[in-house]
């Protein structure tokens, strides 16, 4: 089981040990439960098949090669809009990540991509934000994050000026 | 048993359904068939049938998650303190109000499934626009389980440590452009919280 996993069972049996002390109804919890599971899992079976077949299909080399210290701040962007199309979980995000890395992508662009990717995933967006929360959130938060990823590489941009500290050591 | 009388209610059973097998559900069911066609044809079969193994890889790592974090999320749904939560990052919470929600989106164990039914739960109970942001954002980008389990293995120790450091300020920064933001924003979600009990 990983550390995320534990973490969650562990928060759920104390939460489930405390409802249990304040004679809570479990009721509305099994309703909510059904309700969400209804709005969720259908949604993201086809989401993460499509994400699977995006995945494969996007130019990881290609995009590389634009990522490299000589781009400096025009990276940045780059970086920004390649987090936008990878559709996946961390597994195949950081995947890609340490690729670029390999093929000599800076420091702030491989910070600006992860943000970028961390933020706006589109299959999260899909699977979870849209049927939870509704469209007012997510062009609200789309529109309130936007600067995000490219504030994050302008500081990693201006630290690098005066230190290497950072520098990615990307997994064989 | 009377809280569960809603198990035999029709008209709930067919909402649930309609709301899982919507219009939208199949919209994305053709968004997958059409990447799924334009795998096949850009990479071929060998390739798409590998895609495909992922994903049933993927699915049975993540169902036990989603079971997980949704049962957490309704519990929570229904024993949170909602007056309580409306002082600490309600409308007139201020900066204090984004600091707290960037703090318990850097802290909230477990993937998407977890911080996006617990966001759902916040925006029902009265956080404002501007601390859901920022717990979002804080959750993408300073959730301190994902640095730990993916940035440190796969980018190294420091690189980790820096993009902690540059992020340290965003969230903050989303949450108060959200509030700002001339938008209109209406919750989706409007099923009421359960009714607590008078001696409660």
């Amino acid at each position: 089981m990983s550390v995320g996993m534990l973490s969650l069972v562990v928060l759920l049996a104390i939460l489930a040990a405390l409802a249990v002390r304040q004679g809570e109804d479990f009721g509305p919890v099994l309703r909510r439960f059904i309700e969400q599971f209804g709005m969720l899992v259908p949604r993201m079976l086809c989401a993460l098949i499509a994400a699977g077949f995006i995945a494969v299909l996007i130019p990881k080399e290609q995009i590389a090669a634009l990522l490299g210290s000589e781009a400096g701040i025009l990276a940045l962007p780059v970086a920004a809009a390649a987090g936008l199309i990878v559709p996946a979980g961390p597994v195949i995000a950081f995947a890609i990540a340490a690729v670029f890395a390999k093929s000599g992508a800076s420091t702030p662009a491989l910070i600006t991509f992860i943000t970028s990717w961390s933020i706006f995933a589109a299959h999260r967006i899909l699977i979870y934000e849209i049927p939870l929360l509704g469209a007012s959130f997510l062009r609200l938060r789309v529109l309130s994050a936007m600067v995000v990823p490219l504030l994050a590489g302008l500081i990693a941009l201006f630290i690098a000026r005066y230190s290497a500290f950072g520098e990615a050591m990307p997994l064989q | 048993m009377q809280s569960f009388a809603f198990l035999r209610d029709r008209t709930w059973i067919r909402g649930v359904l309609a709301n899982a097998f919507g219009p939208s559900f199949w919209g994305f069911a053709a968004g997958a068939a059409a990447f799924g066609v334009l795998a096949m044809a850009i990479k071929g079969p060998d390739i798409v049938a590998e895609a495909l193994a992922d994903d049933l890889r993927l699915l049975i790592d993540l169902m036990p998650r989603v079971l997980v974090a949704l049962s957490i999320a309704a519990l929570i749904w229904v024993m949170l303190p909602r007056e309580r939560m409306a002082s600490l990052v309600g409308e007139d919470s201020g900066m204090r109000g984004l600091m707290v929600a960037t703090l318990a989106g850097a802290i909230t164990p477990g993937g998407p499934s977890s911080a996006y039914a617990l966001l759902a739960v916040l925006a029902v109970s009265g956080a404002d626009r501007g601390a859901l942001v920022a717990y979002i954002t804080a959750w993408a980008t300073l959730g301190l389980q994902r640095i730990l389990i993916w940035d440190v293995p796969f980018m190294g120790a420091e690189f980790a440590l820096l993009r902690f450091a540059v992020s340290l300020p965003l969230p903050v920064i989303a949450g108060l452009v959200a509030r700002r933001l001339p938008l209109e924003f209406r919750v989706k979600d409007t099923s009421p919280p359960p009714a607590k009990k008078a001696d409660a």
